[in-house]
């Protein structure tokens, strides 16, 4: 009789908890919620001194209820952020720091032993069009919003281990307010250049041929010769693609969820952001200075190309020989105004 | 010196909202913000329990780690402190912090444009002369300079939220949970006060 009646206590128990599951199931946004709820009226039941349910949710980072307005307030506790700490407190700053001191120095080692890279012939005075206005306008909006969120940001991850000791917390507090401002709205303006860039510069970086020829002898640092390349080379290319394309776009999409807090998203999902952003932000940065050497001191007539837009026949020849022959040739695709007549 | 501490005994806490009400009455607090919240888990099931949650002022505090001006600071009592004239609205803060207490008076606005951080004070002002204009226009009250406990707790119906330093806290918790002998969890003090209590411990 016992038996029946514990076998009929489970049952009505079993049904209970069937009606209560699909009454959570029913009215429950979250389904785990109702898993949670329910494992609790169990608990109750079976154990009423035993709140351990409860006190698991707590940590499973849930929206629970609560009467607060703000982004997430019904959560307990977020133990992501924690993690987020870790890394961007540890590897981040620290590899991260490493990196853009040791990637300067070496590239100024290579120039000291090396030095500019000197045209062989003289120039002729003849002059080719390299750059349109447009290209050069989206290429130095890029450059310039790149350069002042760079110096932003490393102020903002590095300026309380590198400008504080110097200049005082008060200096740094007050160059901070600025450039998170600043960063926060070139940020975006930075994201439509990078577009711009990607949209413009496509056609002329896409693989060819000559590129095999390029990667063979390491782009001339092997033999010591220039090595004959389209309009871009495979070098160029590679910061194209893996710098402005791949590395830009990421730095954009991740700034700009950072930028827009919490439209739609969670604080776990900033925090992925920030790790993505200071990596690929770094990253990019490195890249750039190596960028930023080759067009300045690196190669001479390099950064008068983008400066005025020209560049001399001989350049032309000695750096970038196929796009030479093409635009004597009138298959360039690209407008030429001088190369009939000479621009000086 | 004393080492200020919060406790929410969720087998006392009814979910009156009344620490919160206080809170912001005592403080003043900006539009929009709450430096306290009461969250209910499993509400309206048997055995749903609330917890009122605010800074616990941690012993290591995740925010106070990643802020990028240094503008937290530590009192002796090891309430967690900032300088509102240094933040600049990052939300780092917020990021980092597991409790979710670190609020800001523009709320998620477009570009970052969050304002300066506001949090609970543990109801001991802020870097300016205490009990002055300045002090209670920019972080509230500061009672405990007064020698009173934070409004929050003292409000409490219950006695469910107890604040003060940790001993008296931890002593007045343990009674409870001998007297009546289930609920003895001290909700978020391993999270918060985790890492001081390993150091004690070597």
């Amino acid at each position: 009789m016992k038996t029946v009646f514990r076998q009929r206590g489970a049952v009505l128990r079993l049904a209970l908890v069937c009606w209560m599951m699909a009454l959570f199931a029913a009215f429950s946004p979250a389904h785990a919620a109702g898993e949670a709820a329910t494992e609790q009226v169990v608990r109750q039941q079976s154990q009423p001194l035993n709140n351990a349910p409860v006190w698991r949710e707590v940590r499973s980072g849930q929206e629970h209820f609560t009467l607060a307005r703000g982004p997430e307030a019904g959560v307990l506790i977020q133990s992501e952020g924690n993690t987020w700490r870790q890394w961007r407190n540890g590897p981040i700053t620290q590899y991260g720091g490493w990196l853009l001191i040791i990637v300067p120095s070496l590239i100024l080692l290579f120039w000291l032993v090396k030095g500019t890279m000197k045209l062989h012939d003289k120039p002729t005075g003849r002059k080719m069009r390299r750059f349109a206005p447009y290209e050069r306008f989206i290429h130095w909006g890029t450059a310039l919003t790149f350069l002042v969120l760079a110096a932003t940001g490393l102020a903002m991850l590095f300026g309380k281990h590198v400008l504080a000791p110097i200049f005082g917390p008060g200096f740094l507090a007050w160059l901070l307010t600025i450039g998170k401002l600043v960063h926060n709205y070139v940020g975006p303006v930075f994201a439509l250049f990078v577009v711009l860039m990607i949209i413009s510069f496509l056609r002329d970086n896409v693989w060819q041929a000559c590129d095999a020829i390029w990667i063979k002898r390491a782009g001339g640092l092997l033999g010591g010769d220039h090595v004959p390349s389209s309009r871009f080379n495979f070098g160029e290319k590679t910061w194209f693609w893996l710098g402005v394309t791949f590395l830009g776009l990421t730095v954009a999409v991740s700034g700009l969820v950072m930028d827009f807090p919490n439209y739609g998203w969670t604080r776990a999902d900033m925090q992925l952001a920030n790790i993505i952003h200071g990596v690929s932000g770094i990253v990019l940065l490195t890249l750039a200075f190596g960028h930023i050497y080759m067009g300045t001191v690196g190669v001479e007539g390099a950064y008068q190309s983008m400066k005025t837009g020209y560049v001399d026949e001989t350049w032309a020849k000695e750096h970038h020989e196929f796009w030479y022959h093409d635009v004597k040739a009138g298959k360039s695709g690209h407008p030429q105004d001088s190369v009939t007549g000479a621009r000086s | 010196m004393g080492r200020m501490k919060f406790l929410c005994d969720a087998e006392r806490c009814i979910e009156c909202n009344g620490c919160v009400t206080a809170c912001k009455n005592e403080n003043e607090v900006p539009w929009g913000v709450n430096r306290r919240r009461v969250v209910t888990m499993n509400d309206g099931v048997p055995g749903e329990r609330s917890l009122s949650v605010a800074c616990m002022h941690c012993s290591d505090a995740p925010c106070m780690a990643v802020c990028p001006t240094n503008c937290f600071y530590k009192t002796e009592e090891g309430v967690v402190l900032h300088d509102k004239d240094m933040c600049i609205g990052c939300g780092y803060c917020f990021f980092a912090c597991p409790f979710g207490a670190p609020q800001f008076p523009n709320g998620p606005a477009a570009f970052g444009d969050r304002g300066k951080m506001d949090k609970c004070t543990f109801c001991a002002g802020g870097p300016e002369e205490t009990g002055s204009k300045e002090e209670f226009a920019k972080y509230g009250s500061n009672r405990l300079a007064e020698g009173k406990l934070p409004a929050c707790a003292e409000m409490c119906s219950t006695k469910a939220l107890l604040a003060g330093d940790s001993s008296t806290v931890s002593d007045i918790f343990r009674d409870r949970v001998l007297r009546r002998g289930k609920g003895l969890e001290a909700w978020g003090w391993m999270t918060a006060y985790g890492a001081e209590q390993k150091e004690g411990a070597q």
